[in-house]
């Protein structure tokens, strides 16, 4: 029973993580209906930019943090004003293949500046420090993963429900004309999403990267379970996003613990195909159908 | 009569293609001047911590450059970045080896997957390939007559381990942590052979994915099987996040590890600081041992080395590995051929430079069996030495 109590505690930190990545490309999905597919590696060159102040310049981490955050923003919005945004005439699938030039560009960015060696991240909390609560481990990473996750989620949901900001986001997802005739600047509203979706996403990658090493791949996995979270749960709900995290993070734990550790991998793919099967909206997003 | 005549055309290609293949000769990769030798190694992509071995070799042939190089000729030396993709392997080789003038010969080169990729390719045109960077059999099995294997097996190095384990510490509750591919089944099988003979099984075996990042369910499996004693391998991301995981998880055993692990300083860093007292094989010497290989070296690595270059393991493995190629260079004499050199590689015996001792013969392609084992101080920087050089036979 212990070891069962471990294992959900444990899932459900790494789903809180799965969750931030999720939500980060829900709202993108939210505002714009595209799949970003640099998500992962928008995370990475920021953890390496707080990498980079932290071990190699000494800033302390209260600095470096709004520090990567901004950064983390600004890459967000260039990927829309310098590429999306300069698409002539773009279809859908055209923006996601863009999302995945600027991914490669990322990619060889990161590699290139950083090299692939893998870094250890100075955090000031502890990735192997932990409290004991009969007999339950709970690490404190995981426990500020956990409550971060909850904390965003909450403040994600506040700002979509009750600000006008959050409320031109929806509105621009759902008619990106209308939107724009009824005096929402849509333009900006989408800058704001990419920026918004990548400091998420920086967040995530700052709460991995203690956890195991630094590197250019080091998103790679997450994002793919991120994915997936977001598919399970719904990728219009922000909501879905956050419970598929947990679901993810769950599922593959105990499958992991109590199935096989092997094909441990293979569980995010087995949940897309089984999702997009049966519920193709994903668990909690309202079907959306477009009338002609 | 279409059929006839597509048979005829077919026939014709092939016969072309055949007469082409058999009239276009082999390049040499020598001149008068220069010996050209390539090596592949990943400076990007996840394996780059590795992309050492190739620059350490550069560093050693520019020493053999400076010195009058080998019988009158300077090595050049080809070297490209593979990012670890059998793909790129096998592109980039096949470009360099049938571009004017040729590769002479193949050094060192990173990973068991790349080396398959072009294993069969260069046994095919006959051209030698000394030291792969990878401790497989595949390299041995069978041997071939081009193919110098210098790298001791991972899986004699896991039985090294297990013997001095069980012998040594009196160990007998194992559990083996290792990555499922080539390398970490190489490992898996030495140890339970050698295991079986001292009538011993592993608690547990648990494969890691190579794209897994948390490795949660798989540290708790090694803590319920209450195995005190785990053997790793993986690679050095997997092994940060294996010590880091169980360190929260307060599951402490002995840490066993291999050669591709042996860069203390390195697996200390990445780890936050927990690389303490792990046990490894090493099949390098120390760093910072003084014996006169390693000093002139080290002198060559100031010299020459790009700055940021760090003086570690792999890096000394890229010269621990070519170091009986330049022997056999050497012995091959003026007149180099590829078959020359094969026979100078054939009569190396008992050469020893900064790996174990280094033989081959008319029959055997693996020329070293030796490491030892080695266990980090209580700063997880530095090394101490519990073993001389060993081997398992």
């Amino acid at each position: 029973m212990l070891n069962f109590l471990q294992i959900m505690v444990s899932g459900l930190a790494i789903g809180s993580a799965y969750g931030l990545i999720a939500l980060a490309m829900v709202i993108i999905y939210k505002t714009s209906e595209v799949l970003n597919f640099a998500q992962g590696d928008m995370a990475v060159i920021s953890t390496f930019v707080a990498y980079y102040l932290l071990a190699q310049q000494g800033w302390p981490f209260i600095a470096a943090l709004p520090a990567a955050l901004a950064f983390a923003v600004l890459v967000g919005m260039a990927a829309e004003f310098l590429f999306l945004r300069r698409a002539k005439k773009p279809n859908l699938l055209g923006l996601i293949i863009i999302t995945l030039g600027f991914q490669m560009i990322l990619f060889g960015f990161t590699s290139w500046k950083w090299g692939a060696d893998p870094k250890d991240l100075p955090f000031p909390v502890s990735p192997f420090g932990a409290f004991e609560l009969g007999g339950l481990i709970i690490g404190h990473l995981e426990a500020l993963t956990f409550l971060l996750g909850l904390v965003v989620m909450a403040i994600l949901f506040l700002f979509f429900r009750f600000t006008k900001t959050g409320v031109a986001m929806k509105a621009t997802q759902q008619n990106l004309a209308v939107a724009r005739i009824m005096g929402i600047r849509t333009r900006r509203v989408l800058l704001l999403a990419w920026g918004l979706s990548a400091a998420i996403g920086c967040l995530a990658g700052l709460l991995l990267g203690p956890a195991g090493t630094v590197d250019p791949y080091m998103m790679w996995d997450p994002a793919l379970k991120g994915f997936a979270s977001a598919v399970l749960g719904g990728m219009t709900s922000l909501f879905g996003a956050a419970v598929g995290g947990y679901l993810m993070g769950v599922v593959e734990n105990l499958f992991g613990f109590y199935v096989s550790t092997e094909f441990k991998s293979v569980v995010p793919f087995a949940i897309i195909l089984i999702v997009l099967i049966l519920k193709p909206s994903g668990l909690l997003a309202r079907h959306y159908v477009k009338k002609v | 009569m279409r059929g006839w005549q597509g048979f005829i055309v077919l026939a014709l290609i092939l016969t072309l293609g055949v007469v082409g293949t058999a009239g276009a000769a082999e390049l040499s990769g020598v001149t008068k001047t220069e010996i050209h030798i390539g090596q592949w190694g990943p400076q990007t992509g996840p394996a780059a911590p590795w992309g050492a071995v190739a620059r350490g070799t550069g560093v050693l042939f520019q020493m053999i450059n400076d010195g009058g190089g080998i019988h009158g000729r300077k090595i050049v030396y080809h070297m490209f970045d593979d990012q670890y993709n059998p793909a790129k392997t096998k592109a980039g080789v096949k470009e360099l080896q049938e571009r004017e003038p040729g590769i002479f010969a193949w050094a060192a080169g990173v990973g068991t997957a790349p080396g398959l990729a072009v294993k069969d390719y260069l046994m095919e045109k006959k051209i030698p390939w000394v030291g792969p960077s990878a401790g497989s059999l595949h390299w041995i099995t069978p041997p071939q007559k081009y193919l110098f294997a210098v790298y001791p097996l991972y899986y004699d190095e896991a039985q090294i381990l297990v013997r001095y384990l069980v012998t040594k510490e009196k160990k007998s509750k194992f559990a083996i942590l290792y990555a499922n591919d080539e390398y970490g089944k190489n490992g898996l099988k030495g140890a339970l052979l050698e295991m079986d003979k001292h009538g011993l099984k592993p608690v547990l075996e648990v494969p890691v994915g190579r794209a897994d990042r948390d490795l949660k369910s798989h540290i708790m499996k090694l803590k319920d099987s209450g195995a005190d004693t785990v053997i790793m391998w993986v690679n050095p991301t997997h092994a940060a996040i294996t010590m880091k995981t169980a360190a929260a998880l307060k599951y402490e055993p002995q840490w066993v590890t291999s050669s591709t692990l042996s860069d203390a300083p390195l697996m200390s860093q990445i780890t936050g600081g927990l690389w303490k007292n792990v046990i490894f094989a090493g099949m390098i010497e120390d760093p910072e041992s003084t014996s006169p290989y390693m000093t002139k070296y080290r002198e060559a690595f100031e010299k020459y080395a790009q700055k940021g270059e760090r003086w570690g393991v792999f890096f000394l493995a890229g010269i621990g590995f070519v170091e009986p190629m330049v022997q056999g260079l050497k012995k091959a004499g003026p007149n180099l051929t590829r078959a020359r050199f094969v026979t100078a590689m054939e009569s190396i015996k008992n050469f020893k430079g900064i790996m174990g001792n280094v033989s081959f013969d008319a029959k055997t392609r693996q020329g070293c069996n030796e490491v030892y084992v080695a266990k980090t101080d209580e700063t997880g920087m530095k090394t101490i030495r519990l073993t001389d050089w060993m081997t398992v036979r």
